[in-house]
């Protein structure tokens, strides 16, 4: 009997001895490493204070809730074409953190590196019709699965003082005459980004050439925004910058203005009545100009003819390189608390700003919607977005090039144009 | 001798051979240069014959980069805006370092308090990064009332100034921008220049009756000649390869009016992903690089035999 009891006792100890190897075994395949791969803006690191908490407290909830997961942050250069372009040879080359925040127009062409994510969505009853229709088109591959996580958007509008400009203008030409009228008052002309930046093309180029219908690439992905018809409506694009210079109604220093928020430090002044900006410039504007700034609105972009309508969109999406389950779950777990579930997204523009790219976000009762938030929402529905092209960021730069040079008298639209098409298309 | 003695004999030379050859020393030395040097410039110049992409995977091998280069537009006016910027830095840093340098000796020669305080305030130009520079200056510039500099010249009663929306006032501006930040790295080289010129030759031609404009042409600065060459050379090669201030400060705009070579490297390889285009640009900078380096041997190995 004695003899029994000891051989189970041995036993029982021998099984449960295995039992924890077993659980500590398993425990330590369980753990594993994500590689978080983030903007300082969207990280712990974000020198706004309150941005920055939010974020930490989030991180925190999701380490509490995921103990086996090792986040590495991984931050990316403030310079979006250099961070963008590591992150292509990142995933060129197979060495793509797992979890990586891409600039939205550039998102398509990570899309072959990238996991799909329906069955994601689906889990976390997220559905991809209340994403707005260009969030829609960029996070869909031609497969029609999902490839992505889409957080805030922006749009460009004209903003404009209706002390001192009772109408906004719709067309160019009304532009121009309203710009005159108000600097005989001693306004500022029109200002809008007409230098050597991003701005320039998605503030001042992009809106007035795709509401023409122009296209800068075809459906191969190859410019064509200098060839048949599409090279009469950029030039129409160049020729109304250019009138608006000449005439006086704007002034020849936008060609140094490559970004919106260069138009800032001019704003500030008081002086400025009406310029073609971004929607996050309104806490700037109230911040700076207080109570005057009760007197602002916001309108359309003013285009070439008379019933048109055109606006770019952007904003920044989340992929997954990640191949294993669990690292695609963890992931999207996180993304989804911190910047794209109902309740992530609606805290995330109340601490941030910006524009929800979810519609239903609008309507959510803890939304503190910013100034003219249903308008931009508006507008939004018909925005553009960049093409996904690969060819995209020569034309980019090609056009800012042409048009400041148009706008500091350097060369004619045409002979701008001419040359931008040849170095773009002598590139194919 | 038996064969241990012979055996030891032979260690002892040889440990004694590569005790006092220099190869052991040198190996790290060129190991890193190996790596850190020369492997990328091999990369480069690989590159530069290929249509490579960062958007693609896939690339060959061809020369169409550098005909792209040299046939489209733009590429001319590149060399020339970067060759005024280089020769206007480069000649007014040398002129402001050198006049500064001789102040602050002449300070010293006097006793007067502050030529430390003068020395760091000159330094301080040279420590400040690039960008930073840049954003300084785009302040400095800005082309409302508000601007510094245009409210400065709206006293005498000048309209605004457009200095970065015209391209030849862009250009100047950028120039002016980088001899303020050069002057001070000129500065101290002359300055440690200055100091180690032997005093009685100095007080030997006052004797005899030289002027202080003699003095400084006919014996101070052939005296100086080695320094200021060496000068010369390393401001010339480093304003070549300056790009982050002009970034900052003009991004190259209005149009290419003041892009520079290195600035249009960093635009067609991280802006427009192109780095075939990119690497070509960079062979030509190289190669002026290279060229500007055996001029710099050859007159100084001259000045040096003679």
């Amino acid at each position: 009997m004695k003899k029994l009891a000891k051989t189970i006792t041995a036993l029982s100890g021998s099984a449960i001895l295995l039992g924890a190897c077993g659980n500590a075994e398993q425990a330590e395949e369980e753990s594993f490493e994500l590689n978080w791969s983030t903007t300082p803006s969207y990280s712990t690191q974000n020198p706004t204070e309150s941005q920055a908490n939010y974020i930490a407290d989030k991180v925190s909830e999701f380490e509490e809730d995921y103990p086996q997961v090792e986040l590495n942050t991984d931050l990316q250069s403030t310079d979006i074409d250099e961070s963008m372009t590591r992150l292509l040879e990142q995933a060129n080359t197979d060495r793509a953190p797992d979890v990586a925040a891409i600039d939205g127009y550039f998102f398509p062409r990570f899309m072959d590196y990238l996991q799909p994510l329906d069955d994601l969505f689906d889990e976390y009853e997220i559905d991809i019709d209340d994403y707005l229709p260009f969030v829609q088109d960029v996070l869909t591959g031609d497969d029609g699965q999902i490839y992505g996580l889409y957080m805030n958007t922006d749009t460009r509008v004209l903003f404009y003082d209706t002390d001192v400009v009772e109408e906004p203008p719709t067309t160019w030409d009304e532009a121009i005459a309203t710009s005159l009228e108000i600097q005989e008052e001693g306004y500022n002309g029109l200002i809008f980004p007409g230098g050597r930046g991003e701005g320039t093309a998605v503030t001042t180029l992009w809106p007035l050439f795709w509401a023409q219908e122009g296209e800068l690439v075809d459906e191969d992905g190859n410019p064509t925004f200098g060839e048949g018809d599409n090279y009469d409506k950029m030039l129409n694009v160049l020729q109304a910058v250019n009138e608006a210079v000449e005439s006086g109604a704007t002034p020849q220093r936008v060609s140094s203005y490559g970004g919106e928020n260069d138009l800032n430090e001019e704003i500030a002044g008081g002086d400025t009545a009406m310029f073609l900006g971004g929607n996050w410039q309104v806490s700037f504007l109230r911040e700076t100009l207080g109570d005057d700034f009760d007197s602002w609105a916001v309108a359309p972009l003013p285009q070439l003819e008379e019933g048109q309508f055109a606006t770019s969109a952007g904003g920044w999406a989340w992929g997954i390189f990640a191949e294993e389950e669990e690292k695609q779950e963890a992931a999207f777990d996180l993304i989804n608390r911190l910047f794209v579930g109902e309740e992530g997204m609606t805290e995330w523009t109340n601490v941030h700003g910006g524009l929800p790219s979810r519609t239903s976000i609008y309507e959510a009762e803890d939304l503190e919607a910013g100034e003219f938030s249903d308008t931009f929402r508006e507008y939004l529905e018909d925005a553009n977005v960049r093409p996904a092209s690969q060819h995209y960021n020569e034309i980019s730069n090609q056009m800012q090039i042409a048009v400041s040079e148009v706008i500091s008298g350097g060369k004619s639209p045409e002979e701008a144009l001419d040359d931008a098409w040849a170095v773009v298309n002598e590139g194919e | 001798m038996n064969t241990s003695n012979k055996r030891s004999a032979l260690s002892l030379t040889l440990t004694k051979g590569i005790g006092n050859s220099p190869i052991p020393w040198l190996i790290p030395l060129s190991l890193i240069l190996l790596f850190v040097f020369l492997f990328p410039v091999f990369e480069i110049i690989r590159y530069s014959f290929t249509d490579a992409s960062f958007l693609e995977t896939d690339y060959s091998y061809t020369i169409s980069s550098f005909v792209r280069l040299f046939t489209l537009p733009g590429f001319y006016q590149m060399l020339i805006v970067t060759l005024i910027f280089v020769t206007a830095s480069v000649f007014f840093q040398m002129f402001f370092g050198f006049l500064i340098a001789l102040l602050i000796d002449k300070g010293q020669k006097l006793n007067l308090k502050g030529t430390v305080m003068v020395r760091t305030a000159v330094l301080t130009a040279w420590a400040i990064p690039g960008v930073v520079i840049g954003i300084i200056w785009r302040i400095m510039y800005t082309e409302t009332p508000s601007g510094i500099l245009n409210y400065l010249i709206s006293f005498v009663g000048v309209d605004i100034v457009p200095f970065l929306s015209d391209p030849y006032m862009a250009l100047f501006a950028v120039t002016l921008a980088n001899i303020w930040r050069g002057t001070a790295f000129s500065m101290i080289l002359l300055y440690a220049g200055i100091q180690t010129l032997p005093k009685d030759v100095m007080e030997a031609a006052k004797i005899d009756g030289a002027s202080a404009i003699q003095r400084l042409l006919k014996v101070m600065l052939p005296m100086l000649a080695p320094i200021i060459l060496i000068n010369l050379i390393i401001i010339s090669i480093d304003t070549f390869n300056t790009f982050d201030m002009v970034m900052a400060l003009t991004g190259g705009g209005p149009g290419q009016s003041t892009e520079v070579i290195a600035l249009s490297i960093y635009n067609s390889i991280f802006r427009e992903f192109n780095l075939g285009h990119g690497a070509a640009t960079a062979v030509v900078l190289l190669t002026i690089n290279v060229g500007m380096t055996i001029v710099y041997l050859r007159v100084l190995g001259k000045r040096g035999a003679a």
